[in-house]
């Protein structure tokens, strides 16, 4: 018995302070061991004979092969009067050859475990095939197929149209959607990037002779570029693409003239009347500069410190101090030959005006104070620690390695990418906020009219539009002008 | 069954014992299990509070996923109550013992993290994955809130109002979730299973910091939760620190027992649900199958595949594309924890589309009734069936989730490496027979959703 007490002293000794030690560390964030070092994917290309400019990154950890076939022709490709035709030409492919109808193309990718996506931009369209990693070879021939034997039947066309007018009607019950949509249309005027923003009424214009025109000009190796990731390395991938793409012919793509853009630089408020919408949705914008190493990266962490994350100025003003908004955050997006940056809020409707005037007062902020050390360091420190996540899916690989090779952005968003943000100092926040943050943003506003408008009235103007975009009406002070 | 764990309970009566559990512990941390047929490895064990610890190393890149799991879906939730599990979930980021109101957010997005959570039927999940050396950021994080979320009256009431804002933007945004939501009701066999995880709004403005504390005090204990660490880890180290911050938590109550409901009566239910904001007249379809543990439940997942999983699925390609009587249609097996059920959702242009679309649908099932599946289109669906399981494991996050999702599974963790097989042993004559054994009208529900 004695022998157990001095045995349980003996152990009350030894770890009773360590007991007591570890309510003391539930007090405090632990402190990080040092960040690992990151090993990016390696990622090797070349060129074919054709022009078809091949990218493989390795990754031998996954069961399955991503790939991107990119056309670098988009939306601001299409024809004025036929705003839609890139996006439709690009949906067609899938959508049977002269010899294998679309319901059997659909059988072979869904024989590979396949999912097969298409996505136009104002810049490009891309073709993504995601696939168990055994069937690379059924998955290249069934590419090759679609691109290279596309028939544009009357009866796919019909049915096509069909469901894109759908999905756009879908498309326009989200708010967000809605008003990203006219802040777009509104930022970029006459400009063919403009052409990417339409009704579903468009779709209805299309022509089997559009499209084959359009595929005609653009469809071509020299004009495209794939993108492979996944369990293979380049010589395998340089052989099987080879093989089913090398009769791809080439031919002379003339380069698209964009005419440039210029930032709106006058107060500007757009109303788009939502009928039903519980919430009044912010989107307020401007334009910026394409994408710049010198100037990606300053924008970058000032997007970060704006409205990045649910720590940033603008949701812990909007939504935690003035409990004026659900949500609210900032982003930006780029395309060849600009870059937008949009603060997006969902708001309750009789904050609506008080809100709109806290996002351009904390856009003014930045322009006029330098941002303080703690936000610059953890604004960096945030955008250090997310790159990996978002390479960490084998699609979002692929997708981050085709748009950087379709926007030419080069090494410095890849491997030299936590040096750049690194290097980052609160002068240079300072120096592309006063260039991009100082002139008007235009400022959209989605809600139900017989709800928000009364919470408006004290705006000089007010632009009001229908679902589709279609001008209503002006209003001046609240008053129909 | 659960598979037996590994126990590290510390002996108390004598120094002997306490080495030699220190050595058994050291042991056990090495002890990862190598699974044959799975690309990965994990080690099981189970602290003495009962919390069941999942590690699994993934070097790709410098990440590490935490998911913290509670069997605290709505299931638990009485009549008069609903909703609570939902806003428990949203109250656990508003503050505990030693963290601030939103700060959980804070600390993990500050290093570059992704936190999020979600409410299922069964279970509650608290998950994040954030760069590897701020492991022991999260596993502090997440004790605190599991020793001393901190619950009072104001924070209920913001939570609420999150919850009904959160119901109103829903259906908003969804003209048939009132309807969704009736044949819910409808189609499975108890209250339980049957209301849905947002709650009903008359039920959520009365409920209060009281009931939150109840619940969490019932369910958001160790012996009723699971963390997997999935990710650039090394074990050892894992271990103690999951040791560290989670061995000293009291268990709390055994959770009250939650019982299966009795299987309801075999009889065809068909309705009308009248909606005027809904676009167009759809139906909801649904067949109650068997349970998610049984062996027929593999068949079915197969089934599932068949009928509508791929863009060559025979509903999809039949009804909408090929007969037009559908403008959309949606489907597949829905597990409520222990209970099963085939549904389909399809939108049509006006009534009697409603009504060809249901006819089409039973000629395909009688089809599938009477001749096997081709070999082709069985290999196809198993192939769809085969990317999507695997999809599981293939970033730390999703294979922590799924992992999360075996420790509660009657299968169990140890069942992991047979899963796959199982399913990919599928015959067209199971098929066969799973769908004359459950796609019967005794055991079918159908709600018309008809414009006012």
């Amino acid at each position: 018995m004695k022998k157990v007490q001095r045995v349980c002293i003996w152990a009350l000794l030894i770890l009773g302070p360590g007991l007591a030690q570890q309510e003391r560390f539930r007090k405090s964030p632990p402190i990080p061991d040092p960040l690992p070092r990151l090993e990016l994917p390696k990622i090797e290309s070349m060129r074919l004979m054709n022009g078809l400019t091949l990218a493989v990154a390795s990754r031998p950890d996954q069961p399955f092969i991503s790939l991107e076939l990119v056309i670098l022709a988009g939306e601001s490709q299409s024809p004025r009067n036929l705003p839609g035709l890139a996006s439709f030409t690009a949906e067609m492919l899938s959508r049977g050859t002269p010899l294998i109808s679309a319901a059997d193309l659909e059988e072979r990718i869904d024989a590979i475990g396949g999912d097969f996506n298409t996505t136009t931009t104002p810049d490009f369209s891309v073709f993504s095939l995601h696939f168990l990693d055994s069937f690379l070879d059924r998955a290249l021939e069934t590419l090759s197929l679609m691109v290279l034997q596309p028939a544009f039947g009357d009866r796919e066309i019909v049915t096509l149209k069909r469901t894109q007018f759908y999905d756009l009607r879908q498309k326009q019950r989200d708010p967000e959607f809605v008003g990203r949509r006219q802040l777009l249309r509104v930022l970029f005027k006459e400009h063919p990037y403009q052409r990417s923003f339409y009704n579903e009424e468009v779709i209805k214009n299309l022509t089997r002779k559009d499209i084959q025109a359009f595929y005609d000009l653009y469809y071509r190796p020299n004009n495209a570029l794939i993108v492979l990731a996944g369990n293979l390395n380049l010589a395998i991938a340089t052989r099987r693409v080879s093989h089913y793409l090398n009769i791809w012919p080439k031919r002379d793509v003339e380069p698209a003239i964009s005419p440039s853009l210029q930032a709106n630089a006058a107060e500007r408020f757009c109303f788009v009347d939502f009928p039903r919408a519980k919430e009044a949705t912010l989107v307020i914008g401007n334009l910026i500069s394409p994408l710049d190493e010198t100037e990606y990266f300053p924008l970058a962490v000032l997007n970060q410190v704006l409205g990045g994350t649910p720590f940033s100025r603008l949701f812990m003003n909007l939504r935690e101090a003035r409990e004026y908004a659900y949500s609210a955050f900032s982003r930006l997006e780029y395309f060849r030959n600009c870059g937008v940056y949009a603060v997006t809020a969902a708001v309750i409707p009789p904050a609506s005006s008080a809100a709109i005037r806290e996002i351009t007062r904390e856009l003014d902020r930045i322009t006029r104070e330098k941002v303080s050390n703690f936000e610059l360091e953890q604004a960096k420190s945030y955008l250090i620690g997310h790159f990996p996540l978002q390479i960490v899916r084998l699609d979002e690989l692929s997708r981050r390695i085709s748009e950087s090779l379709a926007l030419s952005s080069g090494d410095a968003q890849w491997s030299r990418f936590n040096d750049n943000i690194t290097m980052v100092d609160a002068d240079r926040i300072f120096e592309v906020a006063q260039k991009y943050l100082l002139p008007k943003p235009v400022v959209v506003i989605v809600g139900d009219k017989n709800v928000l408008l009364e919470h408006l009235r004290d705006l000089d103007r007010l632009e009001v539009y229908d679902l589709k975009g279609v001008l209503l009406y002006t209003l001046i002070k609240g008053v129909e002008g | 069954m659960r598979p037996p764990a590994k126990k590290s309970r510390m002996s108390k009566t004598s120094i002997g014992s306490c080495l030699f559990f220190f050595f058994l512990t050291s042991l056990g941390a090495y002890a990862t299990q190598e699974q044959a047929g799975l690309p990965f490895s994990f080690s099981h064990f189970t602290l003495k509070n009962g919390l069941e610890i999942v590690l699994s190393e993934d070097d790709t890149l410098p990440l590490v996923s935490v998911v913290l799991a509670y069997q605290a879906g709505s299931i638990r939730e009485q009549p008069g109550k609903t909703g609570l599990a939902f806003l428990l979930e949203n109250m656990m980021f508003m503050g505990s013992l030693n963290i601030g109101p939103m700060q959980h957010i804070g600390y993990v997005s500050r290093v570059g993290g992704e936190p999020n959570a979600s409410t299922t039927e069964d279970i509650t999940y608290f998950y994040q994955t954030v760069p590897a050396n701020q492991l022991a950021l999260v596993l502090w994080l997440e004790s605190d809130r599991m020793k001393a979320l901190e619950i009072d009256a104001a924070k209920a009431e913001r939570a609420k109002q999150f919850l009904l804002d959160g119901i109103s933007q829903r259906k908003a945004v969804d003209p048939y979730l009132n309807s969704l939501l009736a044949f819910d009701r409808l189609v499975y066999p108890d209250f339980a299973h049957g209301h849905s995880i947002l709650g009903r709004e008359e039920d959520i403005v009365g409920l209060e910091a009281e009931d939150v504390r109840a619940f969490y005090a019932a369910y958001y204990v160790p012996s009723n939760a699971a963390l997997v660490v999935v990710g650039n880890i090394d074990i050892t180290k894992t271990r103690e620190a999951v040791e560290k911050y989670f061995d000293t938590i009291p268990p709390g109550k055994k959770p009250p027992l939650f019982l299966p409901p009795r299987p309801p009566e075999k009889k065809e239910v068909v309705q009308d649900f009248q909606d005027s904001l809904v676009p167009s007249p759809a139906f909801h379809l649904g067949y109650r199958v068997a349970s998610p543990y049984s062996r027929d439940y593999y068949v079915l997942a197969i089934l599932d595949y068949i009928l509508f999983k791929g863009k060559s699925a025979r509903l999809y390609r039949k009804l909408v594309k090929k007969e037009g009587f559908a403008l959309y249609i949606s489907g597949g097996i829905e597990k409520r924890k222990d209970v099963a059920v085939l549904k389909l959702f399809a939108m049509n242009n006006n009534d009697t589309m409603v009504e060809l679309c249901q006819k089409s649908i039973m000629s395909e099932f009688n089809k599938l009734r009477t001749s096997d599946v081709s070999s082709e289109e069985l290999a196809k669906a198993k192939g769809l069936f085969k990317r999507d399981f695997i999809s599981r494991f293939a970033t730390p996050a999703e294979r922590a989730m799924f992992l999360a999702e075996m420790v509660f599974s009657p299968l169990g963790l140890d069942t992991l490496p047979d899963q796959l097989p199982k399913y990919m042993r599928i015959s067209p004559y199971e098929v066969r027979m799973a769908v004359n054994r459950y796609l019967v009208p005794e055991s079918r529900v159908i709600l018309n959703v008809r414009l006012k």
